[in-house]
């Protein structure tokens, strides 16, 4: 206990690690403002982010439009805004599949050595491809849209939490205290849920925000050549692809969601990095 | 002025330690502090020590007790972010070394002052020879060529006890036992006045490392160097020490020739270190532990620092931290209640 | 006094590269209820190894077990999940034996949960508490973790755990050699205090000869997989037999001036374990080496009374 009676679990040292980096705190900060502008976008928006308007087409960003409106008329600031959701949505589910899925096969292979290669050989297949044209074979396979988008994302992510749960599975299964455990009478499954996943979660919370940022990034690029959202949905990569024919005069249609684009994975990558970071002299005990 | 007592004493010490002797190493209110997550930590709080020529001084003391960041001061090599030496001066043959720059460090390291660290597994280059990190530290300090160096390196394997056939081994090759000889003979090759060894044979079996202590008892006969032995082990401290300084939160709290400290008076944590100790030549049913365990170096006890686990604690230990005692020639306690010379359960 | 355990001819191979290594070589001896038996040896001997196969943490190649007179060779899982809680171990490295993410209760009490002992959340933690008075841990380190603790607390956890199902049996691997000095000594006053209140049966494993001593009653002399010698305590120290037990005595530095320093020093390092073949396996450092050596396999014999060795020249180096 700490001074202060609240239980000293290695989660408080880690935050307390952790808060100590401000651009990781930064970075969570901008992440927690995101969040908060995608669930709060309707109240924020001034206008409907679909609503056409032809008198106001292609005005430059002014006091009553922030970014501008597009070549229909409408108010980008508001898109942007609920793009926010798509950007979210998207990049949290995809990668919480993704590790889902990835994790268990990974426990699995470092815990049953018989399944080891089986599982590790079909991860190099997935992973032996580019993942760009694995997701674009996937939707083209599937259908042009948002849902099978995300389909082909979880699935080109998973390999990576797969290798990399089974690195720290595989380290942590020859720890002292999984032997005590087993000496102490503990099942396999007992095992695996209380002793090995806990311990081997570290790398795979860091993978987590990298893949986030893969899978933002992944999107944006496929709905640009719109294999993934389609339009009207005001998802990032969409706004840049539609702004892209009046790139030269009304460069804000592209900027401006590009920027969003940067300014969320840029703060992504700073909260991964200070999680290593936090997370890494756990390790080194 | 030296009475006839205090000659007595000096005579009786394996070293002839006189007033008018040469310091070779001469450590004066050395403080350095660590920043751990935003505590500080005194790992030596104001250690004076000194060490002569051909001197073997044991450095004895727990883990956490500050030894190794001492030894890594010496050489100007303690961890600058979170460490750093706040007072103090190291004085070899009169210069203080904490003045100097690395680049004028670096004359020393290696050369006049060597040092042997504690893990013999990583403490060698795996993708060199074990010839060719010898012969490195040859060429590092003496204008020699490279055959001169690779024979002075073969010389130095063979005066440690490794066939100098095995030049061009890796050190893969070899056991740990072999490792650290070859660690030594590197530490030797300048034939430096100052060896500093950390721990140097704690991860090795007790009958390698009996091979290593007797390796080191032959060299110390053999060449000139003076020794800072850093350890937990008493017993080795017996096996190849002159003189014995005892440490405990980043103190010293005694300090003597091996007979003083070993069978001399006694500061209380020496006493119950002996008496912790289960001895081979004598039958105890229950060994006498130390309460407590060593103080948080964060929170370091005011007064005494080993009050709160003393036995003979009283209203002066808490308040005020003692200053050495010499009550016999050359042995220093720092303690207000210096416990007679006795370890209990043997002599 | 009763036999608890007995070990028949125990052999544990692993398949290498390069061959098989014999990590432990046709091993037997007894230990009686109640008592300690100290299993000596240094870095290689399968000391360590020994001690995981008869707790079947690793599965031995050959040989039998026998358990409170119930041969446990190769018992059912259900079997072994009961035998387990009669057969318990303390561990070496009070840092990697502890699951960081568990605080000292959850450690504790967790063989409680598995075997389902408590009937409920009160009667769970009364006992989990109990156990941690009885090693020597205050209360108020219900809630910490091994992080915020030092390592004689973290060895006590570890004590604490093995004796929560109240064993019969302890395997006590190292579990005082990676601590201070002045914390050894409590850890062993400890160990020793509850194993007269409790009536436990040790085996405990060490390279320290000077800890063995003190909580052996009687002593076996591991060298690369083989027994080489066994006694009682007080006769081994008194009077070794082996060249190997005679040279590990002396090795011990000890820690007093008045005593008569007497090193035999052994040349050479180990020899291999793998494919060790049908020759003495310390011949290659003895000192009193002779042809017969490289040629057999000296057997175990008992040379004087209760006191056992294993050397082709043992009469003649001791003059009996």
């Amino acid at each position: 206990m700490n001074s202060d009676g609240k239980k000293n679990t290695p989660l408080r040292e880690v935050w307390k690690r952790f808060k100590r980096n401000k651009l990781a705190l930064g970075g969570l900060i901008v992440l927690v403002f995101l969040i908060v502008v995608g669930v709060f976008a309707p109240y924020i928006t001034p206008y409907d982010y679909a609503a056409q308007d032809y008198t106001s087409r292609l005005i430059y960003p002014n006091a009553q439009h922030w970014f501008g409106t597009d070549n229909f008329g409408r108010d980008i600031f508001s898109r942007v805004i609920f793009g926010t959701r798509y950007t979210l949505f998207i990049g949290l589910v995809c990668t919480t599949a993704a590790a889902l899925v990835g994790c268990a096969l990974g426990l699995f292979a470092a815990f049953f050595s018989k399944l080891d290669n089986v599982i590790m050989r079909l991860m190099d297949v997935l992973i032996g491809m580019p993942a760009m044209l694995l997701c674009i074979s996937i939707v083209a396979a599937l259908g042009s849209n948002m849902r099978n988008m995300m389909i082909a994302l979880s699935v080109t992510a998973m390999p990576n939490f797969a290798r990399v749960m089974r690195a720290q599975v595989l380290t942590v299964r020859d720890q002292e205290f999984i032997e005590a455990a087993r000496s102490i009478g503990a099942s396999n499954s007992r095992i695996m849920i209380k002793h090995i996943v806990p311990n081997s979660l570290a790398p795979v919370i860091v993978q987590f925000t990298l893949g986030v940022v893969n899978a933002i990034l992944m999107s944006a690029s496929l709905s640009f050549v719109g294999m993934g959202v389609q339009p009207p949905n005001p998802e990032w990569g969409l706004l840049i692809s539609a702004g892209r024919a009046y790139l030269r005069s009304e460069w804000y249609m592209c900027i401006l969601p590009g920027l969003a684009i940067v300014i969320t994975t840029f703060a992504l990558n700073l909260l991964g990095d200070g999680l290593r970071d936090a997370l890494d002299p756990r390790l080194k005990q | 002025m030296v009475s006839a007592m205090h000659l007595t004493l000096a005579l009786n010490n394996r070293e002839m330690v006189t007033q008018m002797d040469h310091d070779l190493l001469k450590i004066t209110n050395l403080e350095v502090l660590y920043s751990v997550d935003d505590d500080l930590v005194r790992a030596v709080n104001s250690v004076s020590l000194k060490l002569q020529d051909k001197e073997t001084l044991g450095l004895v003391g727990e883990t956490g007790a500050g030894k190794t960041t001492l030894a890594l001061s010496i050489l100007g090599i303690v961890p600058n972010p979170p460490g750093k030496v706040v007072a103090g001066s190291v004085e070899y043959e009169g210069i203080d070394l904490l003045k100097l720059s690395d680049r004028q460090l670096r004359r020393y390291r290696g050369k006049e002052i060597a040092m042997i660290f504690q893990d013999p597994m990583t403490s060698l280059n795996p993708v060199l020879t074990v010839g060719d990190q010898i012969s490195e530290v040859i060429r590092l300090h003496n204008k020699v060529s490279q055959s001169d160096a690779s024979s002075q390196a073969k010389n130095m394997l063979e005066l440690v006890g490794i066939q100098s056939s095995r030049y061009g081994d890796y050190p893969h090759e070899f056991s740990g036992g072999m490792k650290q000889r070859v660690i030594i003979a590197i530490a030797l090759a300048c034939n430096p006045k100052l060896l500093i060894a950390d721990e140097p044979t704690t991860a090795l079996d007790v009958t390698i490392q009996m091979q290593i202590l007797d390796l080191m008892n032959k060299l110390k006969k053999e060449r000139d160097s003076a020794m800072l032995l850093i350890t937990h082990d008493l017993g080795v401290v017996a096996e190849v020490c002159d003189s014995v300084a005892i440490m405990y939160a980043g103190e010293i709290i005694e300090q003597g020739s091996l007979k003083d400290v070993f069978e001399g008076e006694s500061h209380p944590y020496k006493l119950g270190l002996f008496n912790s100790l289960p001895d081979i030549d004598s039958d105890v049913e229950r060994l006498e532990s130390i309460p407590g365990i060593a103080p948080d170096p964060t929170k370091l006890p005011k007064g005494c620092k080993f009050h709160p686990r003393c036995k003979y604690c009283t209203e002066v230990c808490v308040s005020i931290n003692p200053e050495f005692i010499e009550r016999t020639f050359g042995h220093f306690i720092k303690c207000w209640h210096i416990q007679p010379p006795n370890r209990g359960n043997t002599v | 006094m009763s036999v608890l355990l007995e070990v028949n001819e125990l052999k544990k191979y692993f398949p290498t590269a390069s061959g098989m290594l014999h990590a432990v070589d046709k091993i037997s001896f007894k230990v009686e209820s109640g008592k300690t038996l100290g299993v000596v040896g240094e870095s290689g001997c399968g000391k360590s190894t020994l001690g995981r196969v008869v707790l079947h943490l690793l599965s031995a190649t050959s040989g039998q077990i026998v358990f409170d007179g119930e041969d446990i060779s190769k018992p059912s899982s259900a079997r072994l999940h009961e035998l387990r809680r009669n057969m318990q171990m303390v561990f070496q490295d009070p840092f990697s034996s502890l699951n960081p993410r568990q605080s000292v209760s959850e450690i504790i009490g967790e063989p409680l949960l598995i075997y389902n002992v408590c009937k409920n959340k009160e009667e769970y933690r009364e006992r989990v508490l109990e156990l941690m008075e009885t090693v020597g841990l205050a209360q108020r380190y219900e809630n910490t973790y091994p992080h915020e603790l030092d390592g004689g607390r973290r060895q006590r956890i570890g004590i604490g755990r093995a004796l929560a199902l109240n064993p019969k049996f302890v395997v006590c691997d190292e579990p005082v050699s990676a601590l201070d000095v002045s914390i050894q000594a409590q850890i062993l006053n400890l160990m020793q205090d509850l194993q007269e209140a409790r009536g436990l049966t040790y085996i405990f494993i060490t390279h320290n000869l000077s800890v063995v001593k003190h909580i052996s009653d009687d002593i076996m002399v591991m060298y690369l997989g083989e027994m080489v010698e066994k006694s009682n305590t007080k006769e081994l120290f008194a009077t070794q037999l082996h060249p190997y037990a005679k040279a590990l005595l002396s090795s011990i530095p000890r820690a007093r001036l008045d005593v008569k320093r007497d090193h035999i020093l052994l040349r050479g390092e180990l020899s291999s374990p793998v494919e060790p073949g049908d020759v003495c396996r310390f011949a290659q450092r003895c000192n009193y080496r002779k042809e017969i050596c490289t040629q057999n396999a000296p057997r175990l014999e008992e040379v004087l009374p209760g006191h056992f060795a294993a050397c082709h020249r043992v009469r003649e180096i001791n003059g009996l």
